[in-house]
């Protein structure tokens, strides 16, 4: 008995450390907001008092006076926190910003950092109210959480080693060893047009640039975004073609949720027709992508939103 | 449940992955371990320094770090490998400094007079050390070395920061389609604990076996 004790104790004893390392499901450094962007912010409409209706996920949010926002702290010019003011900066950012003050009055939020394999649970559990973090609206995804939106359209590309050859389209990646962020949808986006594609993936941005680099794979998949900027701040890498996916980003809610959803639609709605919504693009990924802002998505547009 | 059914080859190449990584690199750590130990109680005192350096160096630094760092790092001096191997170099090189010190609890526990009878018969230190000191000294510390083995299993889940796509790599891949991350890692928790709880079982099978009653 003694022994079987002492094996069940062992066994437990290595699910502890196997949760340690794989699951940074603890909110990690808080981003907590202290100066708002008023000038990026000042378009964003307040909500009325009456839209925050009596027992609603909206009304706790306002009594607790801060919005608990799933995301990232290390997505350049999405949500990526500035190591100078500790201000989390970029689109999702603002955006998460523009929620808190349409529901608040003021942007204050408080920046949870979640991996991508936890903002299922993070929401479930009611960790976070919402998530704004490149949550690609799927059939799968939209299951287990309520997505608003899309509130952005983004699309993977493809980025090698300048003077590199033979690459043009992703069906040119098969048998080839590819890059990718790990848990990004470039994954199963390669997966479906290069089967026989060796995926090769890192944690980071930096790391599959790095890898790209050091010749660790041909190429590297990436939303489009996020490869214009990294080849605009390093010359020995370009990008090759078109974005050919498209990624509909959707703000994730609690499943079932439906009145916070339609209040959120209704927020994302009015941000886009006082040009607020154009005003944070233009602070964020208009820093890198030339021209004016895009039209928005049309919300609920996509499967599962 | 029906989850890790669908994706049941993905999970297990993941599992066979890991299972390679935690025997190669734990069967590393002990050829490597026994050497750094050896070192750090050899008479020679500039061996006995980089017994100790190796120990100090490799267990004061995460092993996330060094992982990152081999595979970002060396290429930058011209030593490049595929992931799988740096990750098994790596671990190994890592888990040694602690079969080492394990190990080097287990000599400081054999009696001081066998290693004096042992030279008074004229045996080498090499001699002494491989027929009468190291074989008293395993023995004491199959149960820390079975622990060192289940650490081991466990930090091969860091691997997939250089890229290596084992049994939490895997999860983490099919949870990216699925997203229900609760069913998921809780099945590749339970995985990495039968991994623990064999060897746990085996290591107080073995001690029980080879134990020296003193």
């Amino acid at each position: 008995m003694k022994r079987f004790v002492a094996v069940i104790a062992v066994a437990l004893l290595g699910l502890a450390a196997c949760g340690e390392s794989s699951s940074p499901a603890v909110p990690g450094v808080p981003g907590e907001s202290t100066q708002p962007k008023t000038d990026v912010l000042a378009k964003a409409p307040v909500a009325a008092a009456a839209d925050l209706l009596p027992g609603s996920t909206m009304e706790k949010i306002k009594q607790r006076g801060e919005l608990l926002v799933g995301g990232s702290l290390d997505a350049p010019l999405l949500s990526q926190q500035n190591p100078v003011t500790g201000e989390v900066e970029g689109f999702d950012a603002a955006m998460g910003k523009a929620l808190a003050k349409y529901i608040l009055g003021e942007p204050k939020v408080k920046i949870v950092n979640s991996a991508s394999e936890t903002r299922e649970a993070l929401l479930a559990n009611g960790t976070v109210d919402v998530v704004f973090q490149t949550y690609t609206i799927t059939e799968e995804r939209a299951k287990q959480v309520a997505f608003a939106g899309p509130y952005y359209t983004s699309g993977l590309t493809i980025a090698v080693k300048k003077g590199t050859t033979g690459i043009t389209k992703p069906e040119d990646l098969n048998g080839k060893k590819v890059l990718a962020g790990a848990n990004t949808p470039a994954i199963p986006a390669i997966k479906k047009l290069a089967p026989q594609a060796e995926i090769i993936t890192f944690g980071s941005d930096p790391e599959c640039v790095q890898a790209l680099k050091q010749d660790r794979g041909v190429a590297y998949v990436q939303d489009e975004t996020i490869l214009i900027a990294d080849a605009q701040k390093d010359p020995s890498i370009e990008i090759v073609t078109k974005p050919f996916t498209s990624d509909p980003y959707g703000i994730g809610l609690k499943h079932g949720d439906d009145q916070f959803k339609t209040f959120v639609n209704g927020w994302l709605k009015k941000m886009q027709d006082a040009g607020a919504w154009q005003e944070i693009w233009k602070s964020s990924i208009g820093t890198v992508v030339t021209g004016d802002a895009p039209a928005p998505p049309r919300i609920g547009s996509v499967p599962g939103s | 449940m029906s989850v890790i059914l669908d994706h049941l080859p993905e999970l297990w190449q993941g599992l066979i992955v890991t299972l390679q990584l935690t025997a190669a690199s734990f069967a590393g750590a002990v050829v490597l371990g026994v050497l750094v130990c050896a070192m750090r109680v050899a008479p020679v005192q500039v061996l006995r320094a980089l017994g100790t350096a190796y120990v100090e160096a490799l267990q004061n630094l995460p092993l996330l770090v060094l992982l990152v760092l081999a595979f970002f790092g060396l290429p930058e001096i011209g030593v490049k490998a595929e992931p799988l191997v740096t990750a098994i170099v790596v671990i190994a090189c890592y888990e040694a400094a602690y079969i080492a010190e394990a190990l080097r609890s287990g000599v400081n526990s054999v009696a001081k007079g066998q290693g004096e009878a042992a030279r008074a018969i004229g045996l080498t230190f090499g001699q002494s050390l491989r027929h009468v000191v190291l074989p008293q000294a395993l023995r004491t510390v199959v149960q820390p070395i079975g622990n060192i083995f289940i650490a081991t299993a466990m930090n091969t889940a860091l691997a997939a920061a250089v890229g290596v796509v084992d049994l939490t790599a895997a999860a983490q891949r099919v949870n990216l389609i699925e997203a229900q991350p609760i069913p998921i890692f809780v099945g590749a928790g339970v995985a990495y604990g039968l991994i623990a709880a064999v060897a746990g079982f085996v290591t107080g099978r073995l001690e029980r076996r080879l134990v020296i009653l003193r």
